[in-house]
């Protein structure tokens, strides 16, 4: 053997880290961008992208949640020690009375305006209850003011006004996914395939920001810089300079994480599994403004619970969750909230069935709880005032009234 | 590579050409282990090196359309995984020098029983100096390929091989590296 094949065979020979999956992860992508590159679209779309009657059972966390075996939640009640010191906040609770629900919906309890995702496509939903269609499109997200609605459909990223007048479109390389508008207005990040994506706030300027993405909106700094944070199709939780396209800090994500968003003060980032909840903090750094992603800290879930999904406050960085519990005598649901530096969430209602989504008021004081299972919405206060609910939620969002799924919220906006 | 390999490469990648996605899915299994462990060896982190080579493939998608089938696909893949992977180790630099000593990541440490010694001591080498060393002892391109890999003058590549070997030689394992340029 020569004296360079030695370094030759320990090069090749020698064990380094293998991720579990990544070789068939990669091909999965791959297979999609080659299906993508010659069919124009077709096939991704079928390969990649859940049916719209799957997407409107609202986010992956519903559909995580509802996967986990039984086994994996007994192993986890008898074994986790954090589990059991905070079972009794939701095991010893008895379910709360909910309110009798309004029949149709009328003035949005908390103000604001909505974004509702029907099988019909998005509709806006006016603080006095009355609605409009926007069109055909899957998917739909406000600008930070609630001016423009950008809606994604097929390959086509377009603005509308919450009328419906369209502004611009732009077609993407790839089926366009998650948009979501940054803080400051002027950049939408989307998914397209598996790539991430911006563009500038009038349809201009498009371009890559990174090659592969997992299936996880993308969320932006709050704090007016061009910092776009996401999941990389490797798992690892990502910041990247949008405009510079430098990439700024990284650290392996919550396994399984279906959800991240950036918190309004900027200093973390809430990642959400099917049965986990954590808080990274993000460490903004002076010269030049890179930030870091530091300490974590994990949020207790419950043993046997399961995250069905999370929201922070659109003002501090106080989580809103929705676990659901699988109990011999049926499935119960709570909503909780983590407010920062308390030790122990507090349990606002614990309903029978599973629960939905939850989406916080544009003010921060109020909770919007969705119930497919009996139909209706719930409004929960977080200080004073008075719980409510709305029924025939489904009739509400289907063109002429016809019984339709259960619409998705896709965002709860501003007051003008 | 051989000439058979080669012949099978290059209908693969005019099958691929065409629209068959099993001719891109063994393309894919014929390379990725390869293109993962050079990625991984210059960026020494896990979920980097996936990243970097799941990208160079997606690259590869796409240009497949412009790639000359009178050339070699491995070299063409190799090109892009290198420089992905060095593009992400000085950016990980950059960012550890503006802040501070304080890692974000928490890479998979190297496995202790086998090649420990190696890792350990590559991961030492600047990123310019491991890409030649990886492009040179395991992908086993000449000097002047690597120059053209890299864009690089061909003594700038050579002194950066000689610098990575000098201090590689300092492993014992690798003692052997050394003799080998005398």
């Amino acid at each position: 053997m020569s004296r360079r094949d030695a370094l030759g065979r320990a090069l090749r020979e020698v064990e380094i880290p293998l991720p579990g999956g990544a070789e068939e992860r990669g091909l999965r992508v791959v297979e999609a961008a080659f299906a993508e590159r010659t069919s124009g679209g077709s096939e991704l779309r079928g390969a990649m992208t859940p049916k719209t009657s799957e997407r409107l059972g609202g986010r992956p966390l519903p559909r995580l949640a509802l996967s986990l075996g039984l086994a994996a939640l007994l192993a986890v009640l008898v074994l986790s020690p954090a589990g059991a010191a905070v079972r009794s906040w939701v095991d010893e609770v008895l379910t709360a009375p909910t309110p009798r629900p309004e029949p149709t919906l009328g003035e949005i309890p908390g103000g604001g305006r909505l974004l509702i995702q029907s099988a019909a496509g998005p509709w806006v939903v006016q603080p006095d209850g009355s609605r409009r269609l926007l069109g055909d499109y899957e998917e739909a997200t406000w600008s930070p003011r609630g001016l423009y609605v950008a809606v994604a459909e097929g390959r086509t990223l377009s603005a509308v006004e919450p009328d419906g007048t369209p502004h611009w479109s732009s077609t993407a390389p790839a089926r366009v996914s998650d948009p979501r508008w940054a803080p400051f207005g002027t950049r939408i990040a989307y998914r397209a395939g598996r790539t991430l994506r911006v563009i500038a706030g009038d349809g201009t300027e498009d371009q890559l920001v990174a090659g592969s993405s997992a299936p996880i909106a993308p969320s932006w700094s709050p704090l007016g810089d061009p910092t776009l944070a996401y999941v990389s199709g490797a798992g690892a939780l990502r910041l990247v300079n949008s405009e510079s396209l430098v990439d700024l800090a990284a650290a392996p994500a919550l396994d399984d994480v279906a959800e991240i968003e950036w918190g309004a003060g900027g200093k973390s980032i809430l990642e959400a599994s099917h049965g986990a909840l954590r808080l990274r903090e993000v460490q903004p750094r002076k010269l030049p403004p890179r930030p870091s992603i530091a300490v974590t800290h994990s949020l207790p879930v419950p043993a046997g619970a399961t995250v069905a999904d999370a929201a922070l406050a659109p003002k501090r960085e106080t989580v809103a969750a929705v676990l659901t519990n699988w109990r011999n005598h049926g499935t119960r649901s709570s909503i909780v909230v983590y407010g920062p530096g308390e030790a122990k969430p507090r349990r606002l209602l614990t309903v029978p069935g599973s629960l939905g989504e939850v989406a916080w008021s544009p003010d921060g004081r109020k909770l919007l709880v969705t119930w497919p299972a009996v139909n209706e919405w719930l409004f929960l206060p977080l200080g004073r005032g008075r719980e409510s609910a709305v029924a025939n939620i489904s009739r509400a969002f289907a063109p002429g009234g016809r019984a339709a799924s259960f619409p998705r919220v896709d965002g709860w906006c501003c007051r003008r | 590579m051989g000439s058979e390999s080669g012949a099978n490469e290059q209908k693969l990648v005019r099958e691929a050409q065409a629209g068959s996605s099993a001719a891109m899915a063994e393309l894919y299994s014929l390379h990725w282990r390869r293109a993962y462990r050079a990625a991984y060896l210059v960026v020494h982190d896990a979920a980097a090196a996936e990243d970097v080579a799941q990208d160079a493939f997606l690259a590869a998608v796409d240009a497949l359309d412009r790639f000359d089938l009178r050339r070699p696909f491995a070299p063409w893949l190799h090109r892009i995984v290198v420089n992905r992977a060095l593009d992400w180790a000085r950016r990980e630099a950059l960012r550890r020098r503006v802040d501070g000593a304080e890692s974000v990541f928490e890479p998979l440490p190297p496995p202790e029983e086998v090649g420990g010694e190696m890792i350990a001591a590559l991961k030492d080498l600047p990123a310019e100096q491991r890409a030649v060393v990886v492009l040179r002892h395991l992908l086993e391109y000449t000097p002047g390929e690597i120059a053209s890999m890299l864009d690089l003058p061909r003594g700038t590549v050579n002194s950066r091989l000689r610098r990575g070997l000098d201090r590689l030689r300092e492993t014992a394992e690798l003692d052997a590296v050394g003799e080998e340029r005398r």
